[in-house]
């Protein structure tokens, strides 16, 4: 999952956690996203390696 | 000054000369007299043809002469010169046969003024751009904070591209890195520049970098092209420009998103630090565990303020009822016989206990009993 997305729903967890008032089993699935997204996010930034792509060059292109 | 002693004498043997003969002889001897030189003066009389020759006069306070620039010369200039500029030509004396002018064949072209062509040029675009609202800073977009691909144009062999590539692969390797390359400078530098931007706008790229390492004003031309510029300003995503140095500020420069000083200050400004970003992580990791513990506290509490409600509410189910009670004893009391007869009332009945409330039911001599409030006694009818 993209990375920007991901945190962006952890913090969207911990702002819900923080504010509203969650009955016991909601706040527990949230939490457990929360940890899973959390686990995603730090796996991410721990074995990404750099992708380098070239795209060919277009020869030729005169005035 | 041989040759031209023999021309006299040839005319002289051949009587009158053809106009054709004497400029075609002119243009010899011009030709061989006075070979390629630099020429300076003053622009005057000048226009581009639709042909995309130049044609203007040179002078200077006593003298002037016609001059052609061809335009397979004249496309590498950057800008047409003005009439009163000051100019150094590089250009072969000829003679343009049909007219029978003498001219200059100008295959270079130098302006003296501060700047010189590339100046003029350069301003002249910078204010289209501007009249277009181009250069307007509220275009500015921002980077994205977490970018999925970052694009760069440039030379895919300098110096930029390593350092752009060493960069990101430092602070944010989750980032795929496309490389569009292109000639960044010499005369197919605008038009390998404007196709690598158009491929770029296909793609899905988050942000690009456009740049090269520093280079002479005219190494920088093809970023200070106003094609060049309006490609950049049309970018679908933001456009980092990392082109020559603090001092050399490109059109290019001008209306990117962000101007960096160098391609590594770029590939920064276009990454966030893995290192920061994990630290965050940490922060938010704390925040979700407080995060619960407030959750199930309110859920404790509102679990206790629950059973306070409903202990509170037995309680008062309880004392309406005893209240109930009371009140239906008391008009049950009020009812009752026996508070009859403590007033002073008495029931007569019959030995089956039925009681009499009739005359005809009490002949002469009828035993009954008698109930008053604190016992019974036997009575008997008399008479």
């Amino acid at each position: 999952m993209d990375f920007g997305k991901q945190l962006e729903r952890l913090e969207a967890i911990v702002r819900r956690l923080e504010a509203e008032d969650l009955d016991l089993d909601e706040a527990l699935k949230l939490f457990e996203e929360g940890v899973e997204r959390l686990r995603g996010a730090r796996e991410q930034l721990a074995q990404a390696e750099l992708k380098v792509k070239k795209v060919l060059e277009i020869e030729g292109l005169e005035r | 000054m041989g040759a031209p002693l023999d021309l006299f004498a040839a005319a002289s043997a051949e009587g009158a000369w053809t106009v054709g003969e004497v400029t075609r002889r002119a243009r010899a001897v011009i030709e061989a007299g006075l070979p390629p030189l630099w020429v300076r003066g003053e622009v005057a009389g000048f226009k581009a043809w639709r042909s995309g020759h130049w044609y203007f006069s040179l002078r200077d306070k006593s003298a002037q002469m016609r001059c052609v620039m061809f335009a397979k010369q004249n496309y590498l200039l950057p800008a047409a010169p003005t009439d009163g500029m000051q100019v150094f030509v590089f250009a072969r004396p000829s003679m343009y046969e049909e007219k029978g002018e003498f001219q200059l064949t100008v295959m270079e072209l130098l302006s003296t003024e501060q700047g010189g062509l590339w100046k003029l040029a350069f301003e002249k675009a910078k204010a289209a751009l501007t009249k277009d609202g181009l250069l307007d800073p509220a275009r500015k977009r921002r980077m994205p904070p977490f970018p999925r691909r970052i694009a760069v144009v440039t030379s895919p062999d300098g110096a930029a591209l390593r350092d752009i590539q060493a960069v990101v692969g430092r602070r944010w390797p989750l980032a795929e890195l496309i490389v569009v390359p292109a000639q960044v400078q010499g005369a197919k530098a605008e038009a390998s520049v404007c196709s690598a931007l158009n491929r770029i706008s296909r793609l899905p790229v988050d942000v690009l970098i456009v740049g090269r390492g520093g280079g002479s004003v005219e190494d920088l031309w093809a970023f200070n092209s106003e094609r060049v510029a309006r490609a950049v300003a049309g970018m679908p995503m933001p456009v980092i420009s990392a082109v020559g140095h603090e001092t050399d500020v490109t059109l290019c420069d001008l209306v990117a998103d962000l101007r960096a000083p160098t391609p590594s200050a770029a590939a920064e400004a276009a990454t966030p630090d893995r290192a920061e970003v994990l630290a965050h992580c940490g922060v938010v990791a704390q925040r979700l565990a407080r995060g619960l513990r407030v959750s199930s506290r309110r859920v404790v509490e509102r679990l206790s303020r629950t059973g306070d409600r409903l202990t509170g509410s037995m309680q008062r189910r309880v004392e309406n009822s005893r209240a109930l009670l009371t009140a239906h004893s008391a008009r049950l009391d009020a009812l009752s016989p026996l508070r009859v007869l403590a007033r002073g009332y008495a029931v007569a009945r019959d030995d089956k206990g039925r009681i009499l409330k009739r005359v005809a039911q009490l002949p002469e001599g009828k035993e009954f009993r008698l109930r008053v409030t604190d016992g019974e006694i036997d009575a008997q009818v008399k008479g």
